[in-house]
């Protein structure tokens, strides 16, 4: 048996770590639906509006083109990066090449790179383009930031899985895309899945790039965010029923992960 | 059906020599077995056959036609894998149709195939479950299956058999046995177990750090052990090896004496099987000691006895009963035959060249 002391301090500890975690996301959901004037009180006695998810979604604010922009972009970035980081993870995990580490490791180091540093060379060379405030400029620019992380995410599944069953079916006459495609993807589904969510949402939240490539056809919900803070002073209401617009997506896909994460774990290998 | 030829293969692992230079041809049908101790190269000389393994130097045909750039699906052979290799996401069915899928067989061709092999080796009743829903022997099945659902020219099977336990092991191996004999295929097939080489082979290949030091039948192996490795390797219980030296043409070591015909020289190795020896009440017999340890094994009686460093042991009748360290004499049964060895080169000594 535990000692009871060391029992509740854990307890207690946990709650408080949830109270402060959980505290500025409860805030949020609470201020989307109260009147403006209710916006700074702490209480919970107010009259609950959908007031505030209508006015966002109409001039001047039009939160809908930015859900359709984030959309469209975080979608795009999925649909294009996690198919090639899977090649490459492939690749990587799989063939033993001369330099292979060190190619890895580049490809890592581009995660090292603070971002604010070199926005402004995208933001020179997309403007050469002609491609400023567009989907494609910041789809590109997604793709070259989720890509490391991504083929890093899924080489580490692929590492996970027995050589076995893939040479098995070398022998068995297929090619090694076929194998790829009948065996390690299949094997690698559950990590492939997860991988693509974290891909999902390290876009969808990406702030910096879209804030300095888009102006007002590419606006994205992060960036959109900040134009509630006016002249005439920060919009809670607003700002938090569109929060609330950003957050809810991102919820449903984390429940979503947990479940097939530990599907994923559990499902194994055969020996 | 084909022959294989391994034409001056190598090995190297980096500067690490996993095979060294050798030939060795696998005749048409026959069954051969690498037969060595873990870590000697069975694995890494059957996945060259395969062509999971770049070869570092050498040629490997089948059937006359060289094929060390040929991708695996293309050498038209089989293997089971030591651990199975099963798909884990598919059904046993879909496991076993798979090769048949490959090759663009048509799907009611595929599932009257699929359920024949099942049939023939009773998986028939299993084949909507998944691998890990099925025991080690039922694994074992499904990968067999899956080997010969498509009759192949060459199987290879790499120790299949040792994930299995004791019993299912012996079992196992009479169904290869008999399957081999029905298919005739090509077959080459790695263990570390020498009981499995003996029953299973047509020919045994045994190898020592990369190099195969003995290749023959079962029984010639057994009856004429090329040297001291394979001396001690093949038989259980072992060959008894007895050190000694050779003077006025008698093997000489204490308690035995053995007229042999060979000049005077030390560092002599004699050996005999447990199973040539009988056990006398003769004072004069060839070796004498006092009696060590008596081990039934059901059929018969493992008699040991002791004398100095000398040990050896004899197959006796499971009635036999005496005291321990009573004196204790073995004489060879009629036919029975020592060996002679170099202590420090391993080689055999009696003439029998290999
Ligand atoms: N991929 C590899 N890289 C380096 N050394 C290896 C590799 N595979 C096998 N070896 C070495 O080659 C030798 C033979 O291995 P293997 O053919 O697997 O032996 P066996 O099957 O007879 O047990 C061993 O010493 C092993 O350590
Ligand atoms: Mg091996």
């Amino acid at each position: 048996m535990r000692k009871p002391f060391l029992y509740l301090a854990e307890r207690a500890l946990l709650v408080l770590i949830s109270v402060v975690v959980l505290f500025p996301i409860a805030w949020m959901f609470l201020t989307a639906f109260k009147q403006p004037r209710d916006a700074y009180s702490l209480s919970l006695n107010f009259e609950p509006t959908l007031q505030n998810f209508v006015t966002v979604f109409s001039d001047p604010w039009n939160l809908g083109s930015m859900v359709l922009n984030s959309v469209v972009v975080a979608t795009v970035t999925v649909v294009i990066a996690v198919p090639c980081a899977a090649l490459a993870a492939y690749s990587f995990s799989r063939f033993r090449v001369k330099g292979r580490k060190f190619l890895f490791f580049l490809i890592l180091s581009t995660q090292f790179i603070p971002a604010v540093v070199i926005v402004l060379p995208f933001f020179l060379m997309f403007r050469q383009l002609d491609l400023l405030d567009t989907r494609i400029a910041l789809i590109i620019v997604n793709l070259a930031i989720v890509t490391p992380f991504v083929i890093w995410m899924i080489k580490g599944f692929i590492d996970a899985i027995p050589t076995d069953s893939e040479e098995a079916a070398m022998i068995d006459g297929a090619s090694r895309l076929r194998v790829i495609k009948d065996i390690v993807m299949p094997m690698a589904a559950p990590g492939i899945l997860t991988s693509s969510i974290f891909c999902f949402i390290l876009t969808w939240n990406e702030f910096l790039f879209a804030l300095i490539l888009s102006r007002r056809d590419a606006v994205t919900l992060p960036v959109g965010l900040v134009s509630f803070r006016t002249e005439r002073g920060d919009l809670w209401e607003l700002m938090s029923a569109a929060g609330v617009m950003i957050t809810v997506p991102i919820f449903i896909m984390a429940l979503f992960i947990q479940k097939h994460f530990t599907r994923g774990m559990t499902a194994g290998a055969v020996k | 059906m084909a022959e294989v030829r391994l034409v001056d293969i190598e090995k190297k692992y980096g500067s690490f020599l996993a095979v060294p230079k050798q030939s060795l041809t696998i005749h048409d049908g026959e069954f051969l077995v690498l037969l060595g101790p873990s870590g000697c190269g069975k694995t890494t000389t059957m996945r060259m056959i395969a062509g999971l393994e770049d070869i570092t130097s050498g040629d490997i045909m089948i059937r006359e036609e060289r094929i060390n750039d040929k991708p695996p699906k293309d050498r038209d052979i089989a293997m089971v894998f030591q651990n199975y290799g099963l798909y884990p996401h598919m059904t046993v069915r879909q496991n076993i149709e798979y090769p048949l899928k490959l090759r663009g067989i048509a799907k009611a061709a595929r599932t009257k195939r699929v359920q024949e092999t099942a049939d023939k080796v009773e998986l028939g009743a299993l084949l909507d479950r998944r691998p890990s829903e099925l025991s080690g022997g039922q694994r074992q099945r499904v990968a067999l299956a899956r080997a010969i659902v498509r009759t192949p020219s060459i199987f290879l099977m790499d120790e299949p058999l040792s994930n299995l336990d004791a019993k299912l092991r012996v079992t196992m191996r009479a169904e290869l046995k008999h399957l081999h004999h029905e298919l005739g295929v090509t077959t080459v097939y790695v263990t570390h177990d020498q009981m499995e080489a003996m029953t299973l082979a047509t020919r045994v290949a045994v190898m020592r750090e990369g190099r195969i030091v003995q290749l023959d039948t079962p029984k010639k192996i057994y009856a004429e052990p090329a040297d001291l490795f394979v001396a001690g390797f093949i038989g259980s219980p072992s060959m008894n090896l007895i050190d000694g030296k050779v003077s006025d043409g008698v093997f000489r070591a204490d308690g035995v004496n053995v007229p042999v015909d060979l000049p005077n020289r030390d560092g002599v190795v004699l050996g005999i099987r447990p199973e040539e020896l009988e056990i006398t009440d003769d004072a004069t017999a060839p070796i004498g000691g006092q009696l060590y340890a008596l081990e039934l094994t059901g059929e018969s009686t493992l008699v040991t006895l002791r004398n100095g460093p000398v040990s050896a042991c004899a197959r006796g009748h499971a009635d036999f009963e005496a005291e321990i360290n009573s004196p204790c004499y073995l004489t060879p049964k009629p036919g029975a035959r020592f060996h002679l060895f170099d202590r420090a080169s391993g080689e055999r000594l009696d003439g029998v060249k290999h």
